[in-house]
């Protein structure tokens, strides 16, 4: 019972610290639909070819504005020392990755969630579509979360080069890219496709606490 | 066989290794460059450009051998506290990125009279330009931390997520229809090739282990060294 409060309240600061720095998450969302302008500038407002390669934009879009805030997964409370804190109130490291990586998902992802109709209408994808963007979306984003929770731990005593960490991100994110834009493409496989999806979500989800937990606690030992 | 994880005992074998390492190396490669442009038979459809597997396979292979060795002693280091693994590690990483680009290079320089084009996406060729940039991680990981204990080990963490790539490597020819042709020599049944193209790949493959051998020797026995003057 006191382990539940204690994520409870783990949660609500969590809720109070983005509520605070809510400016944050909106700036990555800009950053999302101004990319989809550039991309639509770039490529010429012909309807067909941006229709047939929207689905690709909003992918490598998504990826790219939730690498962006990948420095403050954990950066902030390791220099604050709420890391440490929270283990010492008993909380193992890879238990803090797990929490962390779903307040993430939660408060990071999830606005890019809702922001994908809207993309959708600019970037003239098929409503039809829409439900398969969603669901690839709504596990690849928590895939992406995972992946962002292992790059940004390992990178937490790298003071010089921490572009390397959203290079981590995106080479391990190419079969997620590959396999969720092909759901869109073969609507009869989409059964075995998101099969495929979920799969590799139960793999980085079981790696994420061992490695993610292991950097922390080598960052904190060694701080 | 206590010199594969002890620095001073690797240190006594290495010296008597390298020598002949090298020198054989240096034979080996000039016999199997005489068989390869010379002694061995074009191919009746690829012609003469069938000579680039002579570089291609073994570099392949090499790139592939490096990072199975380097994910052996990373859970060496990690799980049983053997800090050589990590000398291994750090040692290691360049040559593996050396041998994956020769082995891209070669690949794309075959590629473009065969298939028309330098560059397709192909699995097999998406999997090893990604094992070529997780190798390029690990060297600029090498450069860019400045506590050792917390590079080496976050380092060994890093190549053991990667080693997912290495499977599908091996096996991205066969769970996929691709362009790159399947495995013919390190497969289950009798290899499929030629004893006459046989012979200069399997030297060729002798000549470029022992290359990789002679340099790994060398950057092992540096960092050896820089390890006891850092800790002294």
């Amino acid at each position: 019972m006191i382990i539940l409060n204690k994520i409870i309240s783990f949660y609500y600061r969590e809720y109070k610290l983005n509520l605070s720095g809510f400016q944050d998450i909106l700036t990555n969302i800009i950053f999302f639909f101004v990319s989809i302008f550039i991309f639509i500038f770039s490529i010429g407002p012909d309807k067909e070819t941006i229709s047939s390669i929207g689905i690709g934009i909003v992918w490598t879009l998504l990826l790219l504005s939730s690498t962006l805030s990948l420095r403050k997964f954990y950066q902030d409370d390791f220099e604050n020392g709420n890391l440490l804190i929270m283990h010492l109130n008993g909380f193992s490291f890879g238990f803090i990755a797990i929490l962390k990586t779903f307040s993430h998902f939660i408060f990071v992802q999830l606005p890019f969630l809702l922001s994908i109709p809207i993309a959708c209408i600019l970037l003239n994808i098929a409503n039809d579509e829409l439900i398969y963007l969603f669901s690839s979306f709504a596990i690849g984003s928590f895939i992406l979360s995972c992946l962002g929770s292992i790059s940004s731990s390992m990178n937490l005593m790298n003071q010089r080069n921490f572009l390397l960490g959203s290079v981590i991100v995106m080479i391990f994110s190419v079969p997620i890219i590959i396999f969720s834009v092909g759901i869109v493409n073969f609507e009869e496989n989409f059964k075995s496709l998101i099969s495929i999806l979920f799969g590799i979500l139960l793999i980085v989800f079981a790696i994420n606490p061992w490695a993610s937990g292991l950097c922390l606690k080598l960052s904190l030992e060694n701080n | 066989m206590m010199f594969l994880v002890n620095p001073s005992k690797f240190n006594k074998v290495a010296d008597y290794v390298f020598l002949p390492a090298l020198i054989s190396s240096i034979i080996l490669f000039s016999i199997g460059l005489i068989f390869a442009f010379y002694l061995s038979p074009d191919d009746y459809q690829q012609g003469s450009t069938v000579r680039i597997m002579y570089v291609h396979v073994p570099s392949a292979w090499i790139a592939l051998l490096t990072y199975a060795i380097m994910t052996l002693y990373s859970i060496a280091g990690l799980a049983f506290r053997i800090p050589f693994g990590f000398i291994i590690n750090t040692a290691v990483a360049p040559i593996g990125a050396v041998f994956t680009l020769i082995c891209i290079i070669s690949g794309s320089l075959w590629g473009k009279p065969m298939w028309g084009t330098w560059w397709v996406w192909d699995a097999r060729l998406t999997s090893v330009a990604i094992l070529f940039i997780i190798y390029l991680i690990i060297v600029f990981m090498n450069l860019s931390f400045e506590n050792r204990v917390v590079r080496e080990k976050v380092i060994a963490i890093f190549v053991l997520v990667g080693s997912i790539n290495l499977p599908i490597v091996k096996f991205s020819v066969d769970w996929w229809n691709t362009l790159h042709q399947p495995a013919t020599i390190s497969k289950l049944s009798k290899p499929s090739i030629d004893p006459s193209m046989m012979i200069p790949l399997i030297i060729m493959t002798f000549a470029f282990v022992m290359v990789g051998l002679a340099i790994a020797i060398l950057r092992i026995k540096t960092e050896i060294i820089s390890r006891k003057s850092y800790l002294s």
